[in-house]
């Protein structure tokens, strides 16, 4: 397998206050991998660091490309979409809107397709399509979100906390989406507290502390680690 | 070189801080003297007047700066309408002393309670949106002022376009010996040049009598402010302009106390335009236009915002630098043709702008930057071997710990 | 009641209330864009209206190939303001930015004093003379249709290239969310630079179209009262919306012209009290304006 993604000595903080003290990861091509971490342990930063948004050290390595350094706005262009916490749509915008303003970066004239395939996977965009985005449910704007990230044709997904202030019925059936993106293909980032859902689908799994990487492994693995069971899966 | 260290709170930093105040006040004494009749520089063939009557109006602008710093400084509450109220206090206080034949300080009694309610009223929408509606209301009504005080129902009041003059003089009381006190200024030997080459005329005496009234006025407002702001209400203040959701919810009232810092600075404008009616003998209404209300905001930035010191520097600026530009008569290489003209506006823009960018805290801050390579005050070290190190930061902060630092860090990090 | 007298009120009021609206509707762009309210629109119109005058008078272009100069020449100058002046500054604190904008407002307003010097100036007439409706007292002149005419087409326009183009998404984009903006690879800062130069241009075409007015002369501070009823407009509006900008222009034109001559208690010089009255009036009861989108504020 190909590597896509690989974090080498990860830093990033904001203003005087470091909060990743040197990370390694990497992420191979068409997996599903999830990092792990209570609140503050710095998944978010972790991703806010290779897209560019906050000022890093170290080197995020994209197919022989490196990010650190990157503008943020660049990032997309070099393949990496991301759906920030809190869903990150736009919520004046209709629901046509937001998937064409993901589409921004592209040049090709396969946007519309594309858009056609999103309302398909999911019908509910499609009868919401001139509704502004802020009006849909939760669980409809993350999909928007989703959507939205993957009309870029990124090689690789960040997602950040997906189940968020989410119904647990409407998580559950996120998170067999997500597998389904997988399965056709789409390398996923996973940021998550929900330990057991995100590992359920996961290849494999960080777990990151205090901005530090304390376990890694196979997702199966850590499912039956018993650290790992009592700090995030309650058992 | 080596900043002298000073501990706070020692005998050496009570000595210090007495030297401080001594040549303080031996300044504004000298000044009245000094400035009164002689108060000319000459720079490249051009006289800049440094008169009092000069002085006396900084005083007025101060006062109303002062106020800007209690609105915009500490609450941070865009408000930019300070003229109106300078103008409102100027009228009320024209009109009580001319009409109704009020002396001069009394008319504060109306002036006050009169400012403080119009600016309570003003800051209204500031109480339920965020954002700069404040701003632009303010300003409206700043830019209103003028034709509200020329309107025909007004005009008995007001004297519509024509402003309106006080007759009545500020007259030096005879038992304060300032002729003395000149001629033994005069007398010295080589300093005596400064301090004017005759005895006081009786205008002169009135003058210098005016502005130790505005002084003491203006001495007591600052007192006032110093006051509020180390007050409970005054850290409210604060607390709201740092982060105003994090204020409520530590249980600061947020419209008790934005209103009563609209209505304390308000107040102060209005003080600052009784002074200046004090000293011109006339409120005209152009006199108190939206350029002036920007022109106090310049004052507010140039001196440093959320600085006491800063109101003074930035109330000398705005009342001596247009004067002065438009003194200047010739620079250089400069033709002449754009030295007439409002060249004192363009400079104060262009300060505005450049400050903003090199200096965000103003004078005041370059000049404690400038103060720290040569004395830097300690705090005391903590008694107590278990207290936390912590608490001496408070006394630090006071000074030179360089927060707008690590601020400006934390503004590029998060951009 | 006077018919003929009211109609007349109201054709004052109608070209009245369509300037507001122009400058009203350069403050809505900025501020949808950045949710500054640039204070120094009025003047950086003046100057623009100035530029048209100097290449028609000075240079010999004809008037609306002054004016269309004008208004790009005022659209590249805002830009350089956006990227020089406005941009280093972080967008969530107002103070700074606000006191760039006074700068701004001093700096320009004397510049233009020092260059064309205070004596008020003959704009070139941009429609024909005459009246299309006269009827009595009651005149409705071309002047008026025409301005009525040009707020609506820049409106259409705007809408268009809002709706309908890429760059149009990008602006909507970045004033809906900005971090996500950039998360889906717009580049923030020329799309707000783009909106600086759309918001001058605007402001330049409607302070050409103010000067053009036959009962105006053209002076250093004659934007100062229409900033003013041009504030009042866009609040009323809703600050974020270009057709509230348009409503808001005619509704402050209105009451400028209709209402304060029919109170009788109101006297003629109110009218620009009247504006800031109506402001603090709207923020106070209504903040959202008429057409604005109401605001959130999370903790």
């Amino acid at each position: 397998m190909t590597r896509l993604l690989d974090v080498k000595d990860l830093k990033a903080g904001y203003g005087p206050v470091q909060v990743l003290h040197g990370i390694d990861f990497h992420v191979d091509d068409g997996e599903t991998v999830v990092i792990l971490g209570a609140n503050g342990a710095g998944k978010t930063t972790t991703l806010r660091a290779i897209c560019g948004m906050i000022d890093t050290s170290g080197s995020v390595n994209l197919e022989g490309g490196e990010l650190v350094g990157s503008d943020a706005a660049d990032v997309v262009r070099l393949g990496v979409a991301h759906v920030p916490q809190g869903r990150g749509t736009f919520p004046e915008l209709t629901v046509e809107d937001n998937l064409d303003v993901g589409a921004y970066t592209r040049k090709d004239n396969e946007v519309a397709a594309d858009k056609e395939k999103w309302f398909e996977t999911y019908p509910v965009l499609y009868e919401r399509r001139t509704q502004t985005a802020g009006s849909l449910s939760g669980g409809e704007q993350q999909m928007l979100a989703v959507a939205r990230a993957l009309m870029a044709r990124p090689r690789l997904l960040l997602l950040d906390e997906p189940s968020l202030g989410l119904a647990p019925i409407i998580v559950s059936d996120l998170f067999e989406r997500f597998a389904n993106l997988n399965d056709d293909g789409t390398t996923l980032l996973i940021v998550e507290q929900n330990a057991r859902l995100a590992l359920g689908i996961a290849d494999r799994g960080y777990v990151l502390e205090s901005g530090e990487i304390s376990a890694q492994g196979p997702a199966d693995q850590l499912l039956n680690d018993d650290s790992i069971r009592k700090a995030y899966l309650g058992v | 070189m080596a900043a002298k260290k000073i501990l706070v709170g020692s005998a050496q930093h009570r000595t210090y801080k007495a030297v401080v105040w001594g040549l303080a006040l031996l300044a504004l004494v000298l000044v009245a003297f000094a400035f009164n009749d002689v108060g000319q520089i000459t720079l490249f063939d051009n006289k800049y007047n440094l008169s009092l009557t000069r002085i006396n109006k900084a005083i007025a602008f101060i006062i109303a700066i002062l106020g800007l710093q209690v609105i915009i400084g500490y609450t941070g509450q865009i408000a930019l309408g300070q003229s109106f109220f300078f103008g409102l206090g100027a009228y009320i206080t024209a009109y009580l002393v001319q009409d109704q034949n009020w002396g001069y300080l009394s008319t504060l009694a109306v002036v006050v309670p009169a400012c403080f309610i119009v600016g309570v009223i003003l800051g209204l929408p500031a109480l339920r949106i965020h954002g700069l509606y404040l701003a632009l209301v303010t300003l409206a009504f700043a830019a209103i002022f003028p034709s509200l005080v020329r309107l025909d129902q007004l005009f008995d009041i007001t004297n519509g376009s024509n402003g309106k003059s006080v007759e009545s003089k500020l007259v030096a009381p005879d038992w304060l010996p300032l002729d003395g006190i000149a001629g033994v200024l005069q007398g010295i030997p080589y300093f005596g040049q400064f301090f004017g080459d005759g005895d006081l005329s009786s205008r002169e005496a009135d003058r210098v009598w005016k502005y130790m009234l505005f002084v003491a006025v203006a001495a007591v407002c600052f007192w006032l402010v110093a006051n509020l702001v180390k007050s409970r209400p005054g850290r409210a203040m604060q607390a709201i302009r740092d982060n105003e959701a994090s204020a409520a919810v530590s249980g600061v009232d947020l419209a008790r106390t934005k209103s009563m810092a609209f209505g304390v600075g308000s107040a102060l404008g209005g003080v600052g335009g009784t002074v200046y009616v004090m000293e011109l003998g006339i409120a005209s209404p152009d006199d108190f236009s939206q350029l002036l209300a920007i022109n106090f905001i310049v004052g507010l930035v140039v001196g440093g915002v959320a600085s006491l010191p800063g109101a003074v520097v930035g109330g000398f600026v705005i009342a001596l630098i247009p004067d002065w530009a438009s003194s200047t008569q010739s620079v250089g290489f400069v033709p002449e043709r754009w030295l007439q003209g409002p060249t004192g506006t363009l400079f104060l823009g262009a300060l505005l702008i450049l400050l903003t960018f090199f200096l965000p805290g103003g004078i005041v801050a370059g000049g404690r930057k400038l103060k720290a390579k040569f004395v830097s005050l300690v705090p005391q070290p903590p008694d107590l071997p278990n207290t936390p190190t912590a608490i001496t930061t408070d006394d630090a902060v006071d000074d030179d710990v360089d927060l707008d630092a690590i601020e400006r860090a934390n503004q590029v990090q998060t951009t | 009641m006077d018919v003929q007298l009211l109609l007349a009120r109201i054709f004052d009021g109608l070209a009245n209330g369509s300037t507001y609206a122009m400058v009203a509707l350069a403050l809505v762009i900025i501020y949808k864009a950045t949710t500054l309210i640039n204070f120094a629109q009025g003047e950086m119109a003046m100057l623009g209206a100035f530029i048209a005058y100097t290449a028609w008078f000075n240079f010999g272009i004809p008037m609306w190939g002054a004016v269309i100069l004008a208004v790009i020449l005022s659209a590249i100058l805002a830009a350089l303001v956006e990227r020089v002046l406005i941009r280093p500054f972080d967008p969530a604190d107002h103070l700074p930015l606000v006191i760039i904008t006074l700068g701004l407002f001093l700096g320009i307003n004397s510049l233009a004093g020092l260059i064309w010097r205070l004596d008020p100036l003959r704009f070139p007439e941009l429609f024909p003379s005459g009246n299309a409706i006269d009827w009595g007292t009651a005149r409705l002149s071309w002047y008026t249709v025409f301005t009525v005419a040009t707020i609506l087409l820049s409106l259409v326009g705007l809408t268009l290239l809002l709706n309908k183009t890429k760059v149009g998404l990008a602006f909507r984009a970045v004033s809906s969310n900005l971090e996500s903006s950039q998360l889906v690879g717009i580049k923030v800062g020329p799309t707000l630079q783009f909106g600086w130069a759309l918001a001058a241009g605007v402001g330049t075409l409607g302070a050409c179209v103010f000067a053009a007015n036959p009962v105006l002369q053209l002076e250093p501070s004659y934007m100062l009262r229409v900033l003013i009823f041009a504030s009042a407009a866009a609040a009323l509006g809703g600050l974020d919306s270009l057709w509230g900008a348009l409503a808001g222009g005619l509704a402050v034109g209105f009451v400028q012209s209709v209402v304060v001559q029919y109170i009788p208690w109101v006297p003629n010089q109110m009218s620009l009290a009247a504006a800031a009255v109506v402001l603090l009036a709207v923020l106070l009861f209504r903040p959202a304006g008429f057409f604005g989108t109401a605001q959130v504020s999370r903790v």
